[in-house]
């Protein structure tokens, strides 16, 4: 309410005692964010515009559409991102709704684990596929074993699909801990009522649950977007030059190859989709009261 | 509730476990079986050892783990401090420019982190701000990553706070500044405890950003578990990870265990 | 440190919506000033004019002599009880009442008698180390009244505060603040309620809040007796509403002449007959009319019967009776000339 008044300075003369307006408290954090982030943000861009050769053009822009590498690291980026959104709130969706609506014993502690899956880093998981379905791992190993072929048929992992098997995995419980959420808001007796008025589980899931959790599937799903849009590390520990995505593409440019002109507008590209995917989340979101 | 046959519920269950098990659940344990094998070839691991663990916590490992620990406390501490103000003062504007200050505050996330780890290369390798090479570029660009995340749990937690414990306390004569220092901030501490541990735990498995950044005395221990199984040393690798999973559970849980006045309610 | 409260034509809008419209009102020093209404009659919002917490759009709000329309809520010197309580769950009860001192910097050695001294009037120094939530509802009360009186407030203003508690606390609650009234008889008391009750038992003066503004306001006596509107008639106690033709000396109602004093109305116009259900008596006598039982609800110690008069439907509160009327009997009901009032506010020519 003071707010109403500082923005008329006649107003504030005549109250020498409201000490100093609040957007001021605001400007120390601001003003470091600014520092750090905003500005050497800002100097990706204007570096983006200026190449090796001197001077500021838009060459590096054109070098970097017309490279193949750069097409195809977007393809891939977008398809993956997309294809392990869709995965994750698929799975995500099914095993939210056993925890919250088939109850069982020990359910709390499932979803405990995922609050705690979700503080760890992603590349773990690429790690532990490597063991799981590696070339000398727990699948193929066990092929072997059992067929005494000389080597096994799971050596997907170093191809995109081994990529996309780690987001689904690292990334579904980020869908689900929103679902959880909005599952928890929906009461028991409406789902008792439903089905004491003759609805099969697939109609309840339809008509009644499936509406409540729409916002929190679009924001679940949005976030995992942007996430899987930006994901390094899982790429990283993939170690297939088979796969190659947006963020890793800014990595190799810069430090293996040194091209930073090239790596900003890499940078930049990869920032435009992502922010503008993240002002998507945040407005559904919102509107999803989030 | 949605399914009340016996028979459903177990078909339920066993379905439910088939996913959940080998997709979650067992990487992890994946991980720590490895880190104790000593070779791994068929179906399961052979061999005990306990040796990875001796070689993770020597010599260049140890000091990763100390870095990650050094890095990971001084950048939630940092994040915790500005986020914390950046919401506070968020708080008390009007909803405009609430939204400016979100939108500011949430950037860092939309951003790949390999970006921000760019874009603080380009801009602290020149004058006047040369940090590239230091451990302080490394700690920065952590802190530009998880400040984001203090900044909307503690905003989360502002909202969630009644407002008429604020207005009770200016009502009995209380100036802003007594308020926010002996009413706000003891009641937000449960959410400040609960952040610090969010942004400790992103921290320690900051990997895109760090690789990008971190000079060769300031190695983290993401960024040296992906070198030792660059090398192909992966059981070492997992011995590391499970150091790296451990710590962080443990940090998670110390916070978690504190309790304050304010969360007895 | 006696002061008063005077609302001088304070208006609050959020946006177009004005929740409060030009109140006029002064609370004189010593006094229990009770702002009676149904929710969103704008009495919540007046209060927290008072207190500093929502801003006047125009007119100002003085406290004593003091104009504070302009302060922040901490420098104007208030005490505030809420109905939630509000008390910091992170000090002890103790803490709680000293944080108004600590707060204004009363001197160190003052405090912990002070503290001692409110929660002595309050009941509550045996309860002096315990945290809020070891407390029960009335006793969290307790403990908020106790914190807004230890700054030794001039005003104090009470947001709902007994509508959290049971019935049977709230009776026990009300003579308490009546007790603690009588004890410190300078300080002016804004009493903000719903409840009728609370309003009648407590307040020295009653003011009438409906749709934004200001209805009526005068003492409870007055107000019960003689409400000037219909709102004011219904909402202090409860009421029959008759419309009524006026004549001189008598009204007609339903084809019947009723016998009531006029006053100053005009004869020929259309009035508002207000007679209190329990003021009717069952049977024949001055101004009797006759209709058939269309509700008989048993009360225990009464029974109320809805008597369908000419489609008017008139409620009788009467001691309990032995037996009942059926549903669908004619009975006659009457009530005394005296106990009629003719609300003259709002009377207006026929048509």
């Amino acid at each position: 309410m003071a707010s109403a008044t500082l923005s008329a300075p006649v107003n504030k003369a005549a109250n020498p005692r409201k000490g100093m307006p609040k957007w001021v408290w605001a400007l120390p954090p601001v003003a470091v964010l600014a520092l750090v982030f905003l500005y050497p943000l800002a100097l990706v861009v204007q570096q983006s515009v200026q190449p090796d050769t001197g001077g500021t053009s838009l060459k590096p822009y054109a070098d970097v559409f017309a490279s193949s590498a750069f097409r195809e690291a977007l393809g891939t980026t977008v398809w993956l991102a997309l294809g392990a959104t869709v995965g994750c709130l698929v799975l995500g969706f099914a095993l939210a709704l056993v925890i919250a609506f088939v109850p069982f014993p020990g359910g709390k502690a499932v979803a405990k684990f995922i609050d705690v899956f979700l503080s760890f880093p992603s590349f773990l998981i690429t790690l532990a596929l490597l063991f799981v379905y590696g070339s000398v791992g727990m699948a193929n190993g066990l092929w072997t074993d059992v067929t005494g072929a000389a080597s096994g048929p799971f050596q997907f992992l170093t191809t995109p699909w081994g990529v996309l098997l780690a987001e689904i995995t690292y990334f579904t419980p980020f869908v689900m801990r929103p679902l959880l959420a909005a599952f928890s808001q929906i009461e028991t007796a409406q789902l008792e009522v439903a089905s004491s008025l003759g609805a099969k589980p697939a109609r309840i899931i339809r008509q009644v649950i499936l509406p409540e959790a729409l916002p929190a599937l679009a924001a679940g799903g949005s976030l995992v977007l942007v996430m899987c849009l930006n994901e390094f590390g899982i790429v990283l520990f993939t170690g297939a030059k088979g796969v190659t995505t947006l963020p890793m593409l800014v990595y190799s440019k810069a430090i293996l190859e040194s091209d930073y002109p090239g790596a900003c507008v890499v940078a930049v590209v990869n920032v435009l989709i992502s922010v503008g995917l993240y002002g998507l989340y945040r407005v559904v979101s919102r509107r999803a009261g989030a | 509730m949605l399914v009340h046959s016996r028979k459903g519920k177990w078909a339920t269950w066993v379905l439910f476990f088939a996913l959940f098990l080998p997709l979650f659940a067992l990487p992890l344990l994946v991980i720590v079986a490895a880190s104790f094998a000593t070779s791994w070839s068929s179906a399961l691991p052979t061999g005990f050892t306990g040796g990875h663990y001796q070689a993770a916590t020597s010599g260049a490992s140890l000091q990763a783990l100390t870095t990650s620990l050094v890095t990971a406390v001084s950048a939630s501490l940092l994040a915790l401090l500005i986020g914390t103000w950046a919401a506070l003062a968020a708080a008390a504007l009007k909803k405009s420019g609430r939204r400016v200050l979100d939108a500011l505050f949430m950037l860092p996330v939309a951003v790949p982190s390999v970006v921000v780890g760019l874009a603080v290369l380009v801009a602290f390798s020149k004058p006047p701000m040369v940090l590239n090479g230091t451990r302080w570029i490394v700690i920065l660009a952590h802190t530009i990553l998880v400040t984001a995340f203090a900044y909307q749990s503690v905003s989360a937690a502002i909202v969630r706070l009644d407002p008429a414990y604020e207005q009770a306390a200016a009502s009995l004569g209380a100036r802003p500044s007594y308020v926010l220092w002996k009413v706000k901030l003891p009641l937000l501490l449960p959410s400040l405890n609960a952040a610090a541990g969010l942004c400790f735990a992103l921290s320690m498995g900051e990997l895109s950003a760090t690789m990008m950044l971190y000079p060769p005395d300031w190695m983290p221990l993401p960024v040296q578990i992906y070198a030792i199984t660059d090398r192909g040393s992966l059981f070492t690798g997992s011995a590391l990870s499970v150091i790296l999973m451990t710590t962080t559970l443990l940090v998670l849980l110390l916070v978690s265990r504190i309790r304050t006045k304010a969360s007895y309610r | 440190m006696a002061s008063g409260i005077r609302f001088d034509k304070v208006s609050v809008a959020y946006g177009a919506n004005t929740v409060l419209h030009s109140l006029d009102l002064t609370v004189e020093p010593g006094e229990v000033m009770a702002l009676l209404g149904p929710s969103g009659s704008g009495k919540t919002t007046a209060l927290r004019a008072v207190a500093g917490f929502v801003r006047p759009a125009s007119g100002r709000v003085l406290i004593g002599d003091r104009d504070v329309t302009d302060l922040p809520p901490h420098r104007r010197g208030i005490g505030m009880v809420v109905q939630q309580y509000a008390l910091f769950p992170h000090l002890r009860v103790e803490d709680n009442v000293a944080f108004g001192l600590k707060a204004q910097k009363v001197a160190k050695a003052e405090i912990p008698a002070r503290v001692t001294e409110a929660l002595e009037m309050t009941g509550m120094a045996s309860y002096a180390k315990r945290y809020p939530r070891e407390l029960s509802g009335g006793q969290q009360q307790r403990v908020a009244i106790a914190r807004a009186l230890a700054i030794r407030p001039g005003v104090l203003l009470l947001d709902e505060p007994l509508s959290a508690l049971d019935a049977q606390l709230r009776s026990g609650m009300l003579a308490e603040l009546a007790r603690l009234h009588r004890e410190l008889p300078d300080v002016s008391i804004l009493y903000v309620t719903h409840d009728q009750v609370e309003a009648l038992t407590l307040a020295d003066r009653i003011a009438v809040m409906d749709k934004a503004r200001l209805q009526d306001c005068g003492t409870p006596q007055e107000l019960y007796r003689r409400p000037r509107t219909e709102f004011t008639a219904s909402f202090v106690g409860n009421a029959n509403l008759l419309p009524v033709q006026v004549g001189s000396g008598s009204v007609s109602f339903a084809g019947a002449q009723l016998k009531v004093p006029t006053g100053d109305v005009a004869s020929g116009v259309s009035a508002t007959l207000c007679v209190r259900p329990h003021l009717v008596g069952l049977g024949d006598g001055p101004n009797a009319l006759t209709g058939s039982v269309s509700e008989v609800q048993w009360r225990g110690s009464t029974h109320r019967l809805y008597v369908d008069v000419d489609g008017h439907r008139l409620k009788a509160d009467l001691r309990e009776l032995r037996t009942p009327p059926a549903l669908g009997d004619e009975v006659t009901v009457h009530f005394a000339p005296e106990d009629a009032v003719l609300l003259s506010a709002g009377v207006s020519k026929d048509g």
